[in-house]
């Protein structure tokens, strides 16, 4: 039940960014699984105290999608309260024009693993009535500067949509769409916000925002400056 | 808007709403360029047949010089698309990638290569056919859905570029349609009589398409399901569900 004892939670692309975040903001009183591309080795001592890690690489989808369900059974979970699909890229496309190598990157892992994920997970949140909860982007309305990351974003809302009607009653299913947050995702994209990254939401506060907005099992809901200033961050549900 | 040397690409032209689609440009004069997995004798003379299962990378890398070098393009319609309906967890893993990538990956290469390449002649049109369920949602075809909602988000992405390239974008939803495709994911004790036929559907969107619009939704109830699924989604949502999702084959 929310809000009453330690929850089991998975988060995909848990060791950078807003999965790192939200993993910090929920370690304290849950038990974390993270999910990433790097090597136990490399993230060790990044990660929050507690937290398990399973190396799963998003860009095999149907690897990954193994590698998750591998990687909780040997953790000793048979069931779980969350998971958070988080994990992905983002790719800036040369004048607006992605190349072929990017599309195909960009929805192997934003898309088809999560998709193939939340099929594999199914079962382990059924068992607990769990939340699923994609992280799609304010984006998924369109982008001409990352046309095939604002793609995988919609098509991630649309899934969502489906999802949450066709597992009524068994898991819920939301999407959230944060706004621009203060990570690394926009230098791994190889672009430069410049004077503009002044304004993007610290990610801590994206993570507190992310953690009510799953405690309160809404879909779709966007987190960004003006959630932010009616007190996103601070009040509403606690996970 | 017809003359004997406009050429146009339609992917998925060998049946369904593709083959009216050539059928359509061919008797407007038209050479017309078809892109389908299966070769079929066709209803209208084509210019050219490239084969082609989108569902494989290697398959579409190996056809693309072809298909660009068989351009200029006054016209393009990125049509192919399949399905897969049942409930979303019984659907194989290997299915959802396909439907992913023949619907919503291997359209955005195609049309970012032929931008890319320059394919296109002055005041040519490109046109993506997504799906109605962009408004609604699809419970039923859950993965359906949401590669038809990457290819619209994507095209509607890619106005900037097409705009600066002189070339016009048009994103397509249609609603139900009585092919073959319909005949096969529909769900048990649908009225085929409510669907629409493709040659009405394939002339109402390129009507729509060679005159610019940005966005085509063939037929008054489609128009009205879409804007009822802009103001009430998840009355909509529920809506399909019980239309798709509630009278699947258990």
């Amino acid at each position: 039940m929310i809000g009453s004892g330690a929850r089991r939670i998975l988060i995909t692309g848990g060791n950078a960014g807003l999965g790192l975040a939200l993993a910090k903001k929920l370690s304290g009183r849950h038990k974390i699984l993270l999910s990433g591309r790097k090597s136990k080795a490399e993230v060790e001592g990044a990660l929050p105290r507690g937290c398990g890690y399973i190396v799963a690489d998003q860009s095999d989808p149907e690897m990954a999608a193994l590698a998750l369900i591998g990687g909780i059974r040997d953790f000793g979970w048979d069931g779980l309260d969350n998971a958070v699909l988080n994990a992905g890229i983002g790719l800036a496309a040369g004048e607006g024009i992605d190349s072929t190598e990017a599309i195909r990157r960009t929805l192997d892992v934003n898309l088809a693993a999560a998709m193939l994920q939340a099929q594999a997970l199914y079962p382990l949140l059924r068992k607990n009535r769990g939340t699923l909860t994609l992280i799609g982007s304010v984006v998924h309305t369109g982008s001409a500067t990352i046309p095939a990351y604002a793609a995988s974003k919609a098509a991630l809302h649309g899934l969502a949509r489906s999802l949450r009607s066709e597992w009524k009653g068994q898991v819920s299913v939301q999407v959230l769409h944060p706004g621009p947050a203060k990570t690394e995702i926009h230098a791994k994209a190889g672009y430069d916000p410049g004077w503009i990254r002044a304004l993007f939401l610290e990610a801590g506060d994206m993570a507190s925002m992310m953690a009510s907005a799953i405690a309160s099992r809404r879909s779709p809901v966007t987190l960004s400056w003006a959630r932010y200033l009616s007190g996103g961050a601070y009040m509403g549900r606690r996970l | 808007m017809t003359g004997p040397h406009r050429r146009a690409l339609v992917t998925g032209g060998s049946a369904g709403l593709g083959a009216a689609f050539v059928r359509w440009l061919a008797s407007r004069g038209y050479a017309v360029v078809v892109l389908d997995r299966d070769q079929v004798e066709p209803d209208a003379p084509l210019a050219d047949f490239i084969q082609c299962d989108l569902a494989s990378r290697t398959q579409l890398d190996s056809v693309l010089p072809g298909l660009i070098a068989a351009g200029p393009y006054d016209l393009v319609v990125l049509n192919a698309g399949i399905s897969a309906t049942g409930r979303f967890e019984e659907i194989a893993a290997r299915t959802h990638l396909e439907v992913l990538r023949v619907n919503a990956e291997a359209p955005m290469v195609i049309a970012a290569r032929l931008f890319e390449a320059g394919a296109f002649a002055p005041q040519a049109a490109i046109a993506f056919v997504a799906s109605l369920s962009h408004f609604t949602g699809y419970p039923g075809a859950a993965a359906y859905a949401a590669s038809k909602d990457a290819l619209a988000i994507y095209a509607s992405s890619m106005h900037k570029v097409a705009a600066a390239r002189g070339v016009s974008i048009t994103v397509a939803f249609p609603g139900p349609l009585r092919t073959a495709h319909a005949e096969t994911y529909a769900p048990e004790g649908a009225d085929p009589s409510r669907r629409m036929e493709p040659d009405l559907a394939a002339g109402l969107i390129l009507a729509d398409v060679l005159s610019g619009k940005k966005t085509s939704i063939p037929g008054r109830a489609n128009r009205l399901a879409a804007i009822a699924g802009r103001i009430l989604p998840k009355p909509m949502t529920g809506l399909m569900r019980r239309l798709v999702y509630d009278r699947l084959k258990r």
